[in-house]
């Protein structure tokens, strides 16, 4: 199935599951954890506010979170550095084919991971199957008491309760910059936009780009030494780059 | 209990019963069908075919879908443009409302009828970019008073025209049939 995926694609003449065709790199160094690209991510995607007791319950709702391990026995431990932890948007991606209704799709087109929501029926089997645990699930329809119910991004859908969601790459952006260079006849420019998380850091760890064009900012520095991606030993091809404290 | 249900059921008056309870079951789903096929009702019963016979073009009251999304509803200032020179707008019945939302300044509640839900991001320019007519989604706005849809707007109907629209070319195909192309 995967190899039948990567020759219809270069038949087309379009990228493959396995370089990816968005993808992000994130400078573990340069992160400070300060959650900017949480809050710009809930309030870009109209994530709900689930709030403190359900939060306990293990059942918030982010996009994105700053993780952070400790390791080594207590009292000498050690926290590893911050790491903003975002769907992966695998080429090859374990949350798909467990689906059983073909609501996460892989996107032949953009080589994202798609969440169809008005598909989900909410088996949650995506989110048990994602190794990274990025993925999250509306439990409840959530309240968004006056005013905050005004600051709804018109271009993304507001969920319903029963439906899984997780992090886009902020498809709304690459959609409307790529509709917009179409519309000025040109291809979408290295930097041109990025998704909230990116355009929220402070301190620029967070970089966003084409990766199947070399000559992008993003593609440079994947392509550098201090580059791992999260479990690579799983064949998931993940298309987001951490740069590893030198 | 049960035996005792099922043999009423079987006696005349139960059949009558049973017949009149299913017929108010079909009824009332035929009216919340019909429900949903009724065009909504607006503040102004706007005819559509005398601004459009006048010569009116579609992008003059709706000039939103060259650029974006969103084509829009006109705003009371719009009609008032070419209104305020019509010395009928003051005495007609059917133009109250536009001269009371001028006067307090009042917008008109227009309300939307070609609407997809809001899991479906449309988007009204590549559409014309790629050639289409206002006329080829939305009907033949020339004959309608108040509008309404030609069609339903469902996802089978959007598809259709989407691999016709790709023909042979298989990057467009995958493109204009890709999920995220309109769910997200």
């Amino acid at each position: 199935m995967a190899n039948l995926d990567k020759e219809s694609a270069v038949s087309v003449n379009l990228t493959n599951p396995e370089e990816g065709k968005w993808g992000m790199v994130i400078d573990r160094d340069l992160c400070t954890g300060c959650q900017a690209c949480v809050a710009a991510c809930a309030m870009e995607n109209n994530l709900a506010f689930v709030g403190e007791e359900l939060s306990g319950n293990g059942r918030s709702m982010h996009w994105i979170r700053i993780e952070r391990f400790w390791e080594g026995e207590y009292p000498e431990v050690k926290a590893t550095p911050f790491e903003p932890t975002m769907c992966q948007q695998c080429g090859y991606a374990p949350c798909e084919p467990v689906c059983p209704a073909y609501a996460t799709v892989h996107s032949q087109d953009q080589q994202l991971n798609l969440q169809v929501y008005n598909r989900c029926v909410g088996t949650r089997y995506c989110g048990n199957n994602c190794p990274y645990q990025v993925r999250s699930f509306n439990w409840f329809d959530y309240e968004r008491p006056e005013p905050l119910n005004n600051q709804f991004n018109p271009d993304v859908t507001v969920r319903r309760r029963g439906v899984m969601e997780k992090c886009t790459f902020c498809i709304q952006r690459i959609k409307r910059a790529e509709d917009t260079a179409r519309a000025e006849g040109r291809e979408v420019a290295d930097g041109e936009f990025a998704p909230a998380c990116a355009q929220a850091c402070p301190a620029n760890a967070i970089v966003f780009g084409r990766v199947d064009k070399p000559e992008t900012v993003v593609s440079q520095l994947a392509k550098q030494a201090r580059g791992v991606k999260r479990l690579e030993e799983l064949g998931t091809f993940p298309h987001v780059t951490y740069l590893k404290a030198g | 209990m049960i035996k005792k249900l099922l043999s009423w059921l079987a006696s005349p008056l139960g059949k009558i019963g049973l017949l009149i309870l299913s017929l108010i079951v079909i009824s009332g789903a035929v009216w919340g069908i019909g429900q949903t096929q009724t065009v909504p009702e607006q503040p102004i019963d706007f005819p559509h075919s005398l601004h459009v016979g006048l010569g009116v073009q579609c992008l003059y009251c709706h000039p939103g879908s060259l650029k974006g999304p969103v084509s829009g509803l006109p705003t009371q200032t719009k009609c008032w443009g070419c209104h305020q020179q019509i010395a009928k707008t003051k005495t007609s019945a059917l133009l109250a409302p536009l001269v009371q939302a001028v006067e307090n300044n009042q917008p008109i509640q227009w309300v939307p009828v070609a609407m997809v839900p809001d899991f479906v991001r449309y988007n009204h320019r590549p559409h014309i970019a790629a050639g289409l007519n206002c006329e080829d989604c939305h009907g033949d706005v020339s004959k309608m008073t108040v509008y309404e849809n030609p069609q339903v707007l469902n996802m089978g109907w959007c598809l259709n025209c989407h691999v016709e629209q790709a023909g042979e070319d298989e990057e467009k195909l995958i493109r204009l049939t890709d999920c995220g192309t309109c769910h997200y």
